[in-house]
């Protein structure tokens, strides 16, 4: 196969293949599970195929000429194989602890075709280098998380997917706006090099911000939370909320060029993000919407990193992706377990877990490590590194404002790990049941700890990628 | 000579630790003696590694941070005295924690604590020693959290602690790096002016966060009693005397131009101050051996953190001089206080006394220990604490008096302590108790013997160890071994002690016991009322910084809910307004339909008709 086949096959061969899953749940469970776990290495093992190739320095392109701008154009540089490498590793674990998760429901499904169908749009979006096809595979997701976060199908989840859709669609059809606009200057859809105006900028940036939950636009994913946990694990911490981080990145930073307002307008919105949902996850009492909470705090970090833009700013935000995928992922895994098995989310009502559920206890409290930027985890580089960059491009005042949030994300990280596995137990007696569940949330712990002590690699790779970035080589 | 041997103190300790983490409990039946053999070689190349000087780099993250340590005579020295600390105290443990907790655990965190600290100070890169320095973040939550049941809530609040001091360090270390143009400590040398004192100030709060200072000191008192007590002698009481006090050290000596007189030189100071002052008025009154050792642990990092302060020689020798003097005597003490648990069950001091003919070496050992604390001649602490008198009194009257005064009370304290503990009434219940077994008090005699080497013969480490820090220019050739040069400093030392003496004597004969010894003080009028307030954890500042907290975070949440209120009622409601007026239009009605067309109908003839 040829490079560029191996690149469309990543994008096309989980869309397709995921229409398959429930004609294959119709014969057997296993054979849908697999085939699902299948779709998703295969893009897996596309994107660490390309690896090589494209971190020596060739990018791999796919276009098909099409009229009006509309271009057909796929291209996989660093960046594109870095961010997709992320997303389908850590949806392969999330679809891994599915197995056990969600054996216990209806509509399963629906549920493993949604999640393929969601993961391709991804891999696609990544790789789109025309702004038409990016906006299409985007709405994809939209629709798919759509139906992911209503999978209950009561009222209130219905109710709750519905928000979720609409706020980032709303954001969407902005960003959609904002596309004619560059469509207007330059001529084209296909990503190139220009100045953008700063009406474009913040039309974009409305969609990028909702879809990547920062204030204002954020109030749609703690109340996502009514989603089944792995569903929440894979839109809310590791992938769905990177989508708007990714754009950031691909538009303002390795294409267009936009205003050098932004590099001190966009950490601001990014800080009073971080520090207003920092603070809501320090009064939440339901676990999931605190770690939801946690995680827009988180992005505000990365929105920091990259909005900073030199050299160790990028490297530290792409890192953060990395990093905060595979923990904040863990983080909402163990929740799932405690929630599955303990039948309530209110943490008031937890305690004592630390006894019954050791091995989940201990994964949540390794990636909290990570999260909150302990070492040797892998969150204390990103962390470093955002800092670092920030303070060498003179943001000394910002940088302060987010050190608050960060003694935040130890205060509730802490808080509720002492709720929930510590001290006494108020009833709800639980215990590890599904091993595939636990297995799963070790994983991404082990995973954690791993990125930090072997951090040269993923450090080189976003290195890599950062130079690229900057240097505007792609598309 | 290769160079590689550097990495040992590193990576054995390491290496060990995580085997005890990962491998499964049969496979190590010979737990504590294999990590006995390991701080015992741990120790070996320490002692051959002491006063080597060279550099050693290895690739690391990339992007300009590599992995670069260096050895030289202040490194050396204090992995060396990490070492020992490390060395002993695995003696002791070897008894102390028989049949207790999960034994796999604690030589676990003991031996990790102890590479992740030898890597701090060998670290030339700030980002490495950060990367260190804060890991021992994790080891100290584990270390904590086996102790006994609620000492997860301690663990905890040790960890928040001491991690917000650790982020204000990590800004403070991309801070260092952007305004000296590198992250290596060696080449760093900044004036203080501006955005550098913020950097300065940043650090200091994460060294003397380490130390164990004021504000930042509430979790130890709380670890004395949930905390396994060897975790105790090693952590509060040595190494995070010695790593905190390298690290101020460092940035006030090399990577900072600190000048006496200068605010942060003052701010410094008053700090310590408070410290020693406060600190030791909270241990007199306690009524637990660990919890009155722990407050002790505090109090005396404030004459460290005030002499390094002052910023002239005398007073940085003598800080100096006090932390390795102090990591001695304290684990010491907190050894002897293990001792008297392991044998007794207990070290509730109403419970206690008598214990001197039962276990007469613990009992000699907590004497010359406690001497030594209490800066009695000839003791070590009495050599220290003379030079930071010495370089606080260069700064200001009421600096030196305030150490004064923390003498007096620390001499009170010990003196209730010993008498409580030692002297007094054998209870009952203690007729049995027996000497410790060699293993335990092997190591507190070797610590006890130290105090005494190192106040008789005060040359060996002034000269040896502390003075070489400093360099032959800082010190214009003076030396500060032998006998205090200024004699009056001396004799009010004396009085003072003797006063502490005479106020026990009076305490004892007014109440009758040694433990109420202190009880005019403590039930004197205003500090009865103080004395309460701190004891209800009033006036502790990580009860002050949580409360800000939810206060903060309560208003961060009324903000989200107020913004979350637009998408949940605002927006529902506008379209819902706006969908009720559209409706009204279409009621099914022929004439209403009909008027409509007719107003659209008028409107495209306007639009049509209008003059362009």
């Amino acid at each position: 196969m040829t490079y560029e086949q191996i690149l469309l096959s990543a994008i096309f061969v989980p869309i397709t293949g995921a229409f398959l899953v429930p004609l294959a749940g119709r014969v057997s469970r296993f054979l849908r599970n697999g085939l699902s776990l299948v779709l998703i290495l295969f893009s897996f093992s596309c994107s660490l195929v390309l690896l090589p190739h494209v971190f020596s320095g060739q990018p791999v392109f796919f276009s098909y000429v099409l009229p009006l701008g509309l271009d057909f154009v796929f291209v996989a540089d660093k960046l594109a194989v870095f961010m997709s490498l992320v997303s389908t590793l850590i949806s392969s674990v999330i679809i891994f602890y599915s197995f056990g998760y969600i054996s216990h429901y209806e509509n399963q499904n629906e549920y493993y075709c949604m999640v393929v169908l969601f993961l391709g749009a991804m891999v696609g979006l990544v790789f789109s280098a025309n702004l038409i096809f990016l906006y299409l595979f985007w709405e994809i997701t939209a629709v798919t998380s759509w139906r992911l976060i209503g999978f209950f199908r009561e009222r209130k989840q219905v109710l709750k997917a519905d928000k979720a859709f609409l706020v980032t669609v709303f954001g969407a059809l902005l960003m959609l706006l904002g596309f004619v606009q560059i469509y207007q200057q330059t001529g084209t859809f296909v990503l190139t090099h220009a100045a953008l105006p700063n009406v474009a900028v913040v039309l974009i940036l409305c969609g990028i911000l909702s879809k990547s939950a920062t204030l204002p636009f954020h109030t749609w994913l703690p109340d996502a939370g009514v989603a089944p946990s792995p569903v929440t694990a894979l839109l809310h911490a590791a992938i769905l909320v990177k989508i708007g981080v990714y754009v950031y990145a691909r538009l303002f930073i390795s294409s267009y060029s936009i205003d050098v307002f932004w590099q001190t307008a966009v950490p601001v919105i990014a800080a009073a993000s971080a520090l207003v949902s920092a603070g809501a996850a320090l009064v939440e009492t339901d676990l999931k919407r605190l770690i939801a909470y946690s995680t827009v705090s988180q992005i505000g970090f990365i929105f920091f990193g990259l909005a900073i833009g030199n050299e160790m700013a990028l490297v530290g935000g792409l890192l953060y992706i990395l990093m905060h995928g595979l923990a904040k992922a863990g983080l909402f895994l163990c929740a799932g377990i405690v929630e599955q098995n303990a039948k309530t989310k209110n943490i008031t009502e937890l305690g004592g877990l630390m006894t019954t559920m050791p091995k989940t206890a201990i994964s949540f409290l390794l990636c909290a490590f990570s999260v909150m930027g302990i070492p040797p985890f892998g969150g204390f580089f990103s962390k470093y590194m955002v800092f670092s960059g920030a303070i060498e491009a003179g943001q000394v005042w910002i940088s302060l404002v987010f050190l608050i949030g960060a003694f935040m994300t130890i205060l509730y990280l802490f808080r509720v790990f002492n709720m929930v596995f510590l001290g006494e137990s108020k009833g709800h007696e639980a215990k590890e049941q599904d091993s595939s569940m636990v297995f799963s949330v070790v994983l991404l712990a082990i995973l954690s700890l791993v990125g930090g002590i072997l951090i040269a690699f993923p450090s080189m790779l976003a290195h890599d990628t950062a130079v690229q970035m900057l240097a505007k080589v792609i598309p | 000579m290769i160079e590689q041997i550097i990495l040992l103190p590193i990576v054995l300790p390491l290496v060990a630790g995580f085997y005890y983490l990962l491998v499964p409990k049969k496979f190590h039946a010979v737990t504590g003696i294999m990590a006995f053999l390991i701080t015992f070689a741990n120790l070996l190349v320490t002692v051959v590694l002491f006063d080597k000087k060279f550099s050693f780099t290895l690739p690391w993250v990339g992007i300009g941070l590599d992995f670069s340590l260096r050895l030289y005579h202040f490194s050396s020295f204090i992995i060396l005295a990490v070492s020992l600390f490390g060395f002993l105290i695995t003696l002791y443990s070897l008894v102390f924690i028989r049949g207790k907790f999960g034994v796999k655990y604690f030589f676990a965190y003991f031996l990790l604590t102890l590479g992740l600290a030898n890597g701090a100070v060998l670290a030339d890169n700030l980002m490495v020693m950060l990367f260190f320095w804060e890991a021992l973040l994790v080891t100290l939550f584990g270390f904590i959290a086996i102790g006994n049941k609620g000492a997860f809530k301690t663990a905890a609040k040790a960890f928040i602690i001491i991690g917000i001091s650790d982020l204000c360090m990590m800004i403070g270390i991309v801070l260092t790096g952007r305004l000296a143009g590198t992250l290596t400590m060696s080449e760093i040398n900044l004036p203080l002016t501006g955005l550098s004192s913020l950097a300065f100030v940043l650090l200091m709060i994460g060294a003397i966060s380490k130390g164990g200072s004021m504000p930042f000191h509430s979790w130890i008192p709380d670890a004395a009693t949930d905390a396994p007590l060897p975790f105790m002698a090693l952590v509060p009481g040595a190494l995070e005397k010695l790593l905190g006090i390298y690290f101020l050290t460092r940035i006030s000596l090399d990577m900072f131009q600190l000048k006496e007189h200068s605010p942060l030189s003052t701010a410094m100071m008053t700090i310590g101050a408070l410290t020693i002052i406060l600190a030791v008025m909270m241990a007199l009154i306690q009524k637990d051996y660990k919890r009155l050792l722990s407050y002790h642990a505090i109090s005396q990092v404030g004459y460290m953190v005030l002499g390094i302060g002052t910023a002239v020689p005398a007073g940085i020798v003598g800080g100096l001089f006090h932390m390795i003097n102090n990591a001695l005597y304290k684990s010491g003490l907190f050894l002897t206080g293990g001792s008297v648990e392991k044998q007794t069950g207990t070290t509730n001091l109403e419970e206690l006394g008598g214990l001197a003919k039962k276990m007469p070496i613990t009992f000699c050992c907590f004497l010359i220990t406690a001497l030594s604390i209490s800066g009695v001649w000839p003791f070590n602490g009495f050599f220290s604490k003379e030079l930071v008198y010495d370089g606080a009194l260069e700064r200001g009257w009421i600096f030196y008096f305030v150490a004064v005064l923390g003498s007096f009370f620390t001499a009170a304290s010990f003196l209730k302590l010993g008498h409580a503990a030692f002297l007094g009434k054998l209870n009952e219940k203690y007729k049995a108790v027996k000497e410790v077994a060699f293993p335990m008090w092997f190591p507190t005699a070797t610590i006890a013997g130290l105090c005494i080497l190192f106040g008789v013969w005060n040359a060996f480490p002034l000269k040896r160890f502390i003075e070489p820090i400093l360099g032959a220019e800082r010190l214009e050739g003076k030396s500060f071994a032998g006998f205090p040069t200024n004699m009056t400093l001396v004799v009010i030392t004396f009085v003072v002690l003797i006063a502490a003496v005479l106020n026990h004597l009076y305490g004892v004969k007014s109440k009758g016991s040694g433990l109420k010894a202190v009880d005019h003080i403590h039930y004197a009028p205003v500090l009865s009322e103080i004395y309460d307030r701190a004891q209800k954890r009033y006036l502790d500042p990580y009860e002050w910084g949580m409360g800000f907290m939810r206060f903060v975070s309560r208003i961060a949440f009324w903000f989200d809910r107020a913004i979350d209120w637009i998408y949940e009622d605002l927006a529902v409601r506008t379209t819902a307004v706006f969908t009720n007026g559209i409706k009204k239009l279409h009621n099914g009605n022929f004439s209403t339909y009909l008027s409509w067309s007719l107003v659209g109908f008028l409107l495209v003839a306007i639009l049509l008709l209008r003059p362009f």
